[in-house]
């Protein structure tokens, strides 16, 4: 059975540092049974048209890893994320075009995600930048002291460290949780709200040693080239809001009067809940405008999209029992 | 006294929701007891007795006095499951199973009526009115 997919956002690299992404992905101890390159540039080209390119997809189908080559449609990386989420497979390893794995970086995140506990959610190695400065032998990677460290991931991790967010590249369980959409083309701290998620959803979230990505950081295109400070600052914003609800269960009931009847049995059992919806004389709460307001997107909340998810065969109560506790 | 709530949230389509039951007028025909019908404003009269927008305070007494309930798969079932109320529910496209309490009498014709997706909007699903139980067949649980 296909486990493992690997994803490559990429734009205004085709002939800078995607084909060395490339190669390190295709000389990788262990291969992903896929691997998908979500092609955002404004003017795509066929690259099987290009000599370099054609050996890249010769070598692929040599190693027998499966290959797609995707047009994305300029609505910013998260919403690629998404896709390579629901892409049916177990595990995505989601791999920055400037970002160049060492050949054991995918077989260490797979190993540990795998063997250290059943709920590991996601796991990402060191993330570094010549010339790299920073130490961060201290950093806790917790979400509340995001402002007062460096990311665990720009140094050299010496020793495995369970950490509460990751950001660039990773390799995380797939379509258990998902990207924040409400986030504009600029996709600010998209890694990191989704990373948080997951920890959020009490899955484990590592930051491992012995798995370097060499982040090859160049000024020209990117995923991450757009720099629209408005948006930037509604994305900081609802980041922000995250981290400011940090402690609070937030429930989101964009639904039926019943929906809210049967989840009003559950409410008294949630820790410090913060309620929006939309029947104020069922359950106190604030209006679902303002949810989407601070968070962005609140599909993560959606019971009927999450029961779906699940196959749910079970009560709705239940549902919301599994979702919310 | 029978409390009706024949109707299930109206559909942002304007389509009938395919959760309607399509023989109440049968069924009140057939019952011998007084009859309240709740619902809200805008929905079809089908009893002299038609109690609009009742707030959940005053519905939860209606419930508290009668003897039983009869409605389809809406939030009225789930407000008389939280009064210890078991009624009627009469299904067609979503799942008792699901939505339903096992305290009530869940009548579905046949699970083969059930939509392929339970979670999505019912917008999605036709009304078919083969897929309900005949009032006679609700008459015997009543």
């Amino acid at each position: 059975m296909d486990k493992i997919l690997c994803s490559v956002a990429t734009r205004g690299r085709y002939h800078t540092t995607l084909p060395l992404v490339l190669s390190a992905i295709i000389n990788q101890t262990r291969l992903p049974d896929k691997l998908v390159i979500f092609d955002d540039n404004d003017e795509p080209e066929d690259m099987r048209n290009v000599a370099m390119y054609q050996h890249f997809f010769q070598m692929l189908d040599y190693k027998k890893v499966k290959w797609e080559w995707l047009f994305a449609d300029k609505k910013g990386q998260h919403h690629i994320h998404q896709k390579a989420n629901e892409m049916g497979y177990e595990w995505v390893w989601r791999v920055d075009d400037d970002a160049v794995p060492e050949p054991f970086v995918l077989d260490e995140l797979y190993e540990w995600a795998l063997n250290y506990d059943p709920m590991v959610g996601a796991v990402g190695g060191s993330i570094l930048t010549m010339p790299t400065i920073f130490d961060t032998a201290k950093s806790t990677g917790k979400l509340a002291d995001i402002d007062k460290e460096p990311n665990i991931q720009w140094g050299n991790i010496t020793d495995t460290k369970e950490v509460e967010h990751l950001h660039c590249s990773f390799l995380y369980r797939a379509g258990v949780h998902d990207y924040n959409l409400g986030l504009s083309r600029v996709a600010h701290r998209e890694e990191t709200l989704f990373t948080y998620g997951l920890y959020k959803k009490g899955y484990k979230i590592l930051a491992i040693p012995n798995a370097v990505t060499w982040h090859l950081k160049n000024p020209n295109g990117g995923i991450r080239s757009e720099t629209n400070a408005q948006m930037f600052e509604k994305d900081e914003w609802i980041f922000r809001n995250h981290l400011q609800y940090n402690d609070r269960t937030i429930v989101v009931l964009n639904n039926g009067l019943g929906d809210h009847i049967v989840f009003s049995r559950l409410l008294p059992d949630i820790p410090n809940p913060c309620v929006f919806g939309c029947y104020p004389e069922v359950i106190p709460c604030r209006p679902i405008a303002e949810a989407i307001q601070l968070f962005g997107d609140i599909d993560q909340w959606n019971i009927y999209k999450m029961m779906a998810r699940w196959n749910w065969k079970e009560s709705l109560e239940n549902a919301y029992r599994k979702l919310y506790l | 006294m029978i409390i009706i709530q024949p109707y299930a949230q109206k559909l942002p389509s304007g389509k009938l929701n395919p959760k309607n039951y399509h023989y109440w007028k049968e069924l009140i025909s057939l019952i011998d007891e007084p009859i309240i019908q709740v619902g809200v404003k805008g929905e079809e009269q089908l009893v002299p007795q038609f109690l609009q927008n009742l707030p959940l305070a005053r519905l939860k007494e209606l419930i508290a006095e009668c003897r039983t309930w009869i409605g389809v798969d809406s939030f009225f079932q789930h407000l008389a499951h939280d009064c210890n109320k078991p009624g009627i529910v009469l299904w067609s496209v979503s799942d008792p199973l699901i939505f339903g309490y096992p305290e009530n009498h869940n009548l579905l014709k046949d699970r083969s009526y059930l939509a392929p997706n339970q979670f999505l909007w019912w917008n999605y699903t036709d009304h078919n009115s083969d897929a309900f139980v005949k009032a006679e067949k609700v008459l015997e649980f009543l």
